[in-house]
């Protein structure tokens, strides 16, 4: 029963989202191959995001928390969403999704060894969800932040009916009753308002059962990283290889199973975020910036640092509007930066609770040590620098330059926490640090597929073999194919 | 004539992916095997391949000279030092040095300047107290390579440990592994290091360490200089063979090869836990899986404070020693309004309490009540009208009168 209640309830989301994205304008040649990937794994990223967004709004107007006024007007304006989608695209739902059915069990162009591969990837997926999902479904809350600043909320909102307001100490006292109290007023209320829901889905406060959304956010995030890479021209074996790669990631499994904090939503937001914007630089299409802006404005209301990260992504657009200049502008950008910083630093600028400091004392080996040692992260930061050593040709090129800019500013915000604040204490001890990675972790799984994707194709440019037949010519994954933009399909068979 | 392209054929990969695939992955187990052999030989202490099997001196082997040091299950608890700051456990034992090259004490909960050594005597020198410190990785007792020790000489009589205070909590000792190296011996306990079953633990949300505390040899590490052997190799025969086009494929095959190995691991490692997990609270709906986690008794005490409390919320003041208790409490007392110390182990002033809020105790020194005089002092502070609604050891809920 309870089961029935989350995933009915849950699947609002997903259509929400859904239903949003294709309703959009669009044109034809927006089909693309691993569409209906894409538009599943970011419609539940937005849909989840705007669930909470008119949670919020009932809040505000004094509604009091319950199913039908908040299920029921998502659910007409889903369904309004819907017949919008199937007005301008009338007849491509079921052959976009006929063809993603066929791309996922034909696998057309996989043979042999390649398809053992494609098909042990899946089942592979299938067990670690499958493992996540009976490991978060069992253990009560249990991080500590969890129950201390995220949680904590979602106790009292649910069981007061509405939005409250949490205050420190001193602001408390003086309340008299009128705030509530946790170790983070100011955190931003969006995951906790999907526990909420979660709760009032099931009847009851269950923080075991409230924490649905987060194996869900790992889901969605396998799909976008999938629908992502393809629509960025990476074969489907390079697709899933990403999906699999960011869907193993121990410290995000832990995110998963011990459900709770913020990052790995977060971490998923912002990559869909940064993947909608390149979609947007290949083939400038309404959607995908639609897409990117909700996404940012996502980034801001999941955790504070959000804000951060969402003005990572400028320096890729700046690259891509203005092609010729752009990588100056954005070093120029980063110059003048890091010089309001010092200008900053004079003043114990203090932000989120740390504060910015002159004095660089970096645990680099700390660092170094939880990066390349350490059972976080597998090998993605040796892939990392391996793609981008034998990428170094492209990297600031066009097809790379957005990315790696984007890369580039989150690798300096990294740096500047952890170099010039008072976070760097938390590398010695192995907290923040990782957590903070985390939410950069997918976005370096994209970078390591799509650079490794570009080196491909420059290799085999250099290397093929003159005069040689066609028939020697490769013509299936891993064929390195460009990582320019969505590859514009001529029929539906293209998609999914 | 054309050959119309049959399903064989339409989808098959050219043979050189095939080869690359083949030739990539062989190269890269041969040097993972070739790796691990290197390591093994070169930091096998004492003979390759010694007669002798490991010894393991347990717990109860040892009695306690110095110091004071309680039984605790299968470990010994040093819970204090003597006056002079000094705790010492020892055991006999009647073993050549020679066949023991490694010795590997058994312990957790030591702090990382704690300076603890290591002390023997041999047949050899029977008047002399040898030592060498034990260093101190992650709150567990390093292993020790006695094998060019000068003093490692003859029959050892006796081993002890020497643990120097003052010591903030117990530290405890599971006993003492004798162990005779070799190869075998060697690549057993690096590969038992990587299987080390990591459960969840409070900065598992923060860090995965991926196996044991305490690797001699970490698996990323050897996964790594694996993988550039294998792809120096193909490539440098590659070379030779002038078919470079397939590095990119080769390097893509030995990265993913080696990511699944890691993941494995990682996977396996999570199927123990799910398995843990389902023991301590599969089939329990939410009220018995919470008095079945690590804070039961608190949410025993906590329902009951629950109930005996007015169905609107009201202030509570949440009091404990640990900061874990602090915020556990006040978590299981929502919707109710409550205030605590995430950080640091205060106590409210008496100025912010009003008739109608509530003090709720969990052990926490320095808390007075009077039930005669219905008087209430937190620490220093000026005694305060209360009543007390529920007692138990360690535990009470009190209203503001």
């Amino acid at each position: 029963m309870d089961a029935a209640a989350l995933i009915v309830g849950n699947a609002l989301a997903w259509c929400l989202g859904s239903a949003l994205l294709l309703a959009m304008p669009r044109r034809s040649s927006d089909q693309t191959a691993g569409e209906v990937a894409w538009t599943a794994g970011a419609g539940y990223l937005v849909g989840a995001f705007l669930l909470t967004v008119w949670m919020r709004a009932l809040s505000l107007a004094g509604v009091k928390f319950a199913l039908l006024p908040i299920v029921v007007p998502v659910a007409v304006l889903t369904l309004a969403l819907a017949w919008l989608a199937r007005r301008r695209a009338p007849g491509r739902a079921m052959p976009a999704l006929r063809a993603a059915w066929r791309d996922l069990v034909a696998t057309p162009g996989l043979d042999g060894a390649a398809r053992f591969a494609w098909w042990g990837a899946i089942a592979w997926l299938a067990l670690r969800f499958t493992l996540l999902a009976v490991e978060v479904g069992t253990r009560p809350l249990y991080p500590w932040d969890a129950w201390t600043q995220w949680a904590t909320k979602a106790r009292v909102w649910y069981e007061l009916g509405g939005i409250v307001p949490f205050a420190r100490v001193t602001a408390w006292l003086a309340a008299n009753g009128a705030a509530y109290f946790d170790a983070s007023p100011e955190y931003p209320p969006t995951m906790p308002l999907l526990q909420v829901y979660n709760s009032l889905l099931l009847g009851r406060w269950d923080d075991t059962l409230m924490n649905a959304s987060w194996w869900q956010t790992a889901l969605a995030l396998a799909f976008v990283m999938y629908g992502g890479l393809r629509s960025l021209r990476a074969p489907p074996l390079a697709a899933l290889a990403g999906a699999l790669l960011v869907s193993s990631l121990p410290l995000a499994n832990a995110h998963v199973a011990l459900a709770g904090y913020a990052d790995l939503p977060l971490a998923a937001t912002y990559v869909a975020a940064a993947l909608a914007l390149l979609r947007w630089i290949a083939v400038r299409s309404a959607r995908d910036a639609v897409t990117t802006l909700v996404l940012a404005v996502a980034l801001t209301q999941i955790k504070n640092p959000g804000w951060f990260w969402a003005a990572t992504l400028v320096p890729g657009f700046i690259v891509a509007r203005w092609p010729r200049h752009g990588v100056r502008i954005v070093v120029a950008g980063f110059a003048a930066a890091a010089i309001v910083l010092v200008a900053l630093a004079r003043f114990q600028l203090r932000l989120f609770n740390y504060e910015l400091k002159l004095t660089y004392a970096p645990a680099w080996g700390d660092l170094a040590e939880s990066y390349f040692l350490l059972g976080n992260w597998h090998l993605l930061w040796y892939g990392a620098l391996g793609a981008a050593a034998l990428a170094w040709r492209s990297l600031f090129g066009p097809k790379l330059a957005p990315l790696t800019m984007i890369v580039v500013a989150g690798l300096m915000f990294l740096f500047v926490v952890f170099g010039f604040t008072t976070a760097s204490y938390y590398i010695t001890d192995q907290t923040t640090v990782n957590r903070a990675t985390l939410h950069l972790a997918p976005l370096i799984v994209v970078f390591l597929i799509l650079a490794w994707q570009s080196c491909a194709s420059d290799w085999a440019a250099r290397h093929a073999r003159p005069n040689a037949p066609l028939g020697d010519a490769p013509t299936s994954s891993p064929a390195p194919t460009d990582a320019s933009g969505p590859a514009p399909a001529a029929n539906p068979s293209a998609a999914g | 004539m054309n050959e119309p392209a049959t399903a064989a054929t339409a989808n098959v990969p050219p043979a050189p992916y095939r080869r690359i695939a083949r030739g990539a992955l062989g190269l890269f187990a041969l040097a993972f095997v070739l790796c691990l052999a290197a390591y093994a030989l070169v930091s096998v202490p004492g003979a390759w391949f010694p007669g002798a099997s490991s010894q393991f001196v347990g717990a109860r082997a040892f009695t306690t000279n110095r110091g004071t040091a309680i039984a605790d299950g299968d470990a010994l608890a040093i819970t204090a030092t003597d006056a002079s700051g000094l705790a010492l456990i020892a055991a006999n034992v009647d073993l050549r040095s020679l066949d023991y090259p490694i010795v590997a004490w058994q312990g957790f909960g030591f702090p990382a300047n704690a300076d603890v050594r290591f002390l023997w005597r041999t047949d050899y020198a029977p008047n002399k107290l040898n030592s060498l410190p034990v260093p101190i990785v992650a709150g567990r007792l390093a292993p020790l390579e006695l094998a060019r020790h000068p003093d490692w000489i003859g029959r050892v009589r006796g081993v002890a440990l020497a643990v120097r205070g003052p010591l903030a909590g117990p530290v405890r000792i599971v006993g003492v592994k004798l162990e005779a190296g070799g190869v075998t011996g060697e690549l057993r306990d690096v590969v038992g290091a990587w299987t080390t079953f990591e459960p969840w633990s409070g900065t598992s949300i923060n860090t995965i360490t991926g196996g044991a505390d305490v690797q001699p040899l970490p698996l990323p590490t050897v996964l790594v200089v694996a993988g550039l052997l294998a792809l120096a190799t193909w490539f440098a025969l590659a070379w030779r063979r002038r078919e470079l086009a397939g590095f990119p494929a080769a390097a893509a095959i030995v990265f993913l090869a080696a990511w699944i190995v890691l993941d494995t691991q990682w996977a396996a490692n999570l199927v123990r836990q799910v398995a843990a997990t389902r023991a301590q609270y599969g089939g329990k709906d939410w009220h018995a899986s919470h008095l079945a986690a690590e804070d039961g008794a608190l949410f025993a005490f906590i329902e009951k404070a629950r109930a005996k409390l007015p169905a609107k919320p009201v202030r509570i003041f949440v009091v404990a020693d640990a900061a874990y208790f602090r915020g556990r409490a006040a978590y299981h007392l929502y919707p109710h309004n409550v205030l605590f110390d995430p950080f640091t182990d205060t106590l409210p002033q008496a100025a912010w309490l009003k008739p109608g809020d509530y003090v709720l105790v969990w052990h926490r020194r320095g808390v007075q009540y009077s039930p005669e005089e219905h008087r209430l002092r937190l620490g220093d502070g000026a005694p305060i009208a209360a009543q007390a609604v529920l007692v138990e050891p360690g535990a009470a809920l009190l209203e503001i009168l």
